[in-house]
């Protein structure tokens, strides 16, 4: 073994965890990203205890009786947000709804951060012709605007969860394998991707342990708002209808679809999912922009 | 200047015949054959061949691609199977309730949003800077379509300040030469017109205008506090210019640069977002005409629809890329 690849080692070792943990610490000062922190948290633990602290399931009967004409009861001690249009908690539902709104944004942000990491740094690593055709498809992906895009695709795969998560999936594809084709451009030319290639670290390793670690910063930044607007993706093609098709299905953006009938005799029931959409999205949203500051070199030392 | 046109253009090539194999491809992924689509669930065995036929479908695909540009190419987008009516035609009549719509959202959005990000800069730090931030982050959190639940149920069914739904008064019987109603009262001198016509736009737009709001807010404030700390600024305040005329020649001025490029960017995607704020206000615009399609499986309506929204996304991004390198000299030279 060399000197430069035993050196090499401890630089690897020391680089990217100093970043890391200068991120961590501007990040924990930052009452902004606080915040977001705890309603994310917030709502991971909602979803993960719904049946322990939900009143009442999801799909139960608990008033349907007293519902009329014209409405069913609102706000009360026992419902503490009323009562929904098939006589079902509206506090359950929403408690269980984490659960899915949650899981697929988590899922779909994840599954297009993933596909577009290695074709962005595929593209940006091997250049060429590669790059010209990865890259032109992204292109083409992107000339369709996002929401177009998914409900293309939900229509040609049919309504349904995992359909949504697919559809909101591959609308992030692009995106991810833009921004880090363009990350890893810049690393590339870097003189420690040099320094690897001159001691004949295999292209592989070069890519994985000394480009991608440089890369990811932006991408983390860019996952987490993904993530926010996954949850408003999905919740904007169940308001449109392309949700999951079992009405028995508590995903917020589902219930709201229902209420726009009823806006006017039980404006409650569509405060309540939408609230919590708003919070969720918003947690998420305060994330990504406390890491991005914590994570800008240029800010960096101002401790 | 020229060179850097023609580059962009050429490279609008590839993209609009990525997007015509996308879109080709698209129908015939769908699930059953496309003339089972054409014709819906109870066709005969021999009304689908006769179909198939008549559509060039029992033909190789390279062979049916090409057939499918020269269709395209030549303007037409295919027919509806529902209404029977051709695609192109339809979008003459919502193409320009869309648009409508989205400049309206961009104009509340710029109105508003440059002013508060400006001041917002100028009180760094103040209360009302806070807010501006903690204010443009919920903007950017709220769904489009609950905003635009809240909007109505607020203003429309509690307060009847404004309409709920729709482009013009139910009631009315005016002509609409151009389509775009606004345009429409202005030529035809129709005070009342013109004051429905906006009336109806309001709540559309503010929901619709949300993101872009929270967007040039937040370009606007990072822009100027930029460029107020730039040496021209100082000099010019140093020679003694009144703060006013600094704000105003200099630092607005150079501070608007970045912001043009993200209006851009935001009226192509409005026009995307506009499907679900035409669904809560039944706006008769593109979006809600693709949102009905999905639901009546009217798939010729929603590859001409999705088409052609794409052909002007990408179009308005290019005048973006154009104008920006015009503004700034230093995009057009790299």
């Amino acid at each position: 073994m060399s000197i430069a690849e035993l050196e090499g080692a401890d630089v690897q070792r020391d680089a990217p965890s100093g970043l890391w943990r200068e991120a961590w610490s501007r990040l924990r000062r930052n009452p902004v990203a606080i915040i977001g922190f705890c309603l994310v948290v917030f709502f991971a633990l909602v979803a993960l205890l719904a049946p322990w602290i939900a009143p009442f399931g999801p799909n139960q009967d608990v008033g349907f009786s007293q519902c009329s004409t014209s409405g069913c009861p609102g706000p009360s001690i026992h419902h503490w947000l009323g009562i929904d249009l098939n006589g079902r908690d509206e506090l359950s539902r929403i408690i269980f709804g984490a659960r899915f709104s949650l899981l697929i944004g988590f899922v779909s942000a994840l599954s297009g951060l993933s596909i577009g990491l290695v074709l962005g740094s595929i593209a940006g690593y091997a250049g060429g012709l590669i790059d010209t055709i990865v890259m032109r498809c992204m292109d083409v992906m992107l000339a369709i605007p996002g929401l177009l895009l998914a409900i293309g695709i939900v229509a040609m795969l049919g309504t349904g969860l995992w359909q949504i998560m697919v559809a909101v999936g591959v609308t992030n594809v692009p995106i991810f394998a833009r921004l880090l084709r363009g990350s890893v451009l810049v690393q590339r030319e870097q003189d420690f991707v040099l320094a690897a290639r001159a001691v004949g670290v295999r292209r592989r390793a070069i890519l994985f342990s000394h480009i991608l670690p440089n890369a990811i910063s932006p991408v983390i930044v860019q996952g987490t708002l993904a993530m926010a607007t996954a949850i408003i993706d999905v919740a904007g093609l169940g308001f449109l209808g392309l949700g999951p098709q079992d009405p028995a299905t508590p995903e917020w953006g589902t219930m709201l679809t229902q209420v726009n009938e009823y806006l006017q005799s039980a404006p409650w029931l569509a405060i309540a999912p939408g609230v919590a959409i708003v919070l969720s999205v918003l947690g998420f949203n305060l994330i990504g922009d406390g890491l991005r500051e914590a994570l800008d070199p240029k800010l960096r030392g101002r401790v | 200047m020229l060179r850097f046109i023609v580059r962009r253009l050429l490279l609008l090539v590839p993209i609009l015949l990525g997007l015509s194999i996308l879109v080709f491809g698209w129908i015939r992924a769908l699930p059953g054959s496309p003339a089972q689509t054409l014709l819906g669930e109870r066709a005969t065995p021999q009304l689908i061949l006769q179909v198939r036929h008549q559509y060039g479908l029992d033909k190789p695909l390279p062979i049916q691609y090409w057939d499918y540009l020269k269709t395209v190419s030549s303007g037409n987008l295919g027919t509806s199977i529902t209404t029977y009516r051709p695609v192109t035609y339809e979008l003459q009549h919502r193409f320009p309730a869309t648009v409508e719509l989205a400049l309206g959202a961009m104009i509340f959005a710029i109105g508003v949003g440059i002013p508060l990000g400006f001041f917002a800069a100028k009180k760094y730090g103040s209360f009302f800077d806070q807010s501006s931030l903690v204010g443009s982050l919920i903007g950017i959190s709220i769904p489009i379509f609950f905003l635009g639940l809240i909007l109505k149920y607020i203003f429309a069914v509690r307060l009847h300040w404004l309409p709920s739904i729709g482009r013009e008064d139910i009631l009315a019987t005016r002509a609409h030469p151009t389509n775009f109603y606004v345009l429409d009262a202005i030529i035809g001198l129709d005070p009342g017109g013109l004051w429905d016509a906006i009336r109806h736009l309001i709540l559309p737009s503010i929901a619709l205008g949300s993101i872009p709001l929270a967007i040039v807010t937040r370009i606007t404030r990072a822009s100027v506090l930029d460029v107020q700390h730039e040496d021209y600024v100082r000099t010019a305040r140093a020679k003694g210019l009144p703060p006013n005329e600094v704000d105003r020649r200099h630092v607005l001025r150079n501070a608007l640069l970045p912001i043009s490029t993200i209006i851009g960017l935001q009226t192509g995607l409005l026009l995307s977002g506009a499907v679900l704020t035409e669904k809560v206000f039944a706006w008769p615009g593109v979006g809600s005409w693709l949102t009905s399609a999905i639901a009546s499986r009217d798939y010729p309506v929603l590859q001409g629809g999705i088409l052609f929204v794409a052909i002007v996304f990408v179009l308005v991004n290019l005048v973006v890329d154009i104008s920006y390198a015009i503004i700034n000299p230093r995009i057009r030279l790299s």
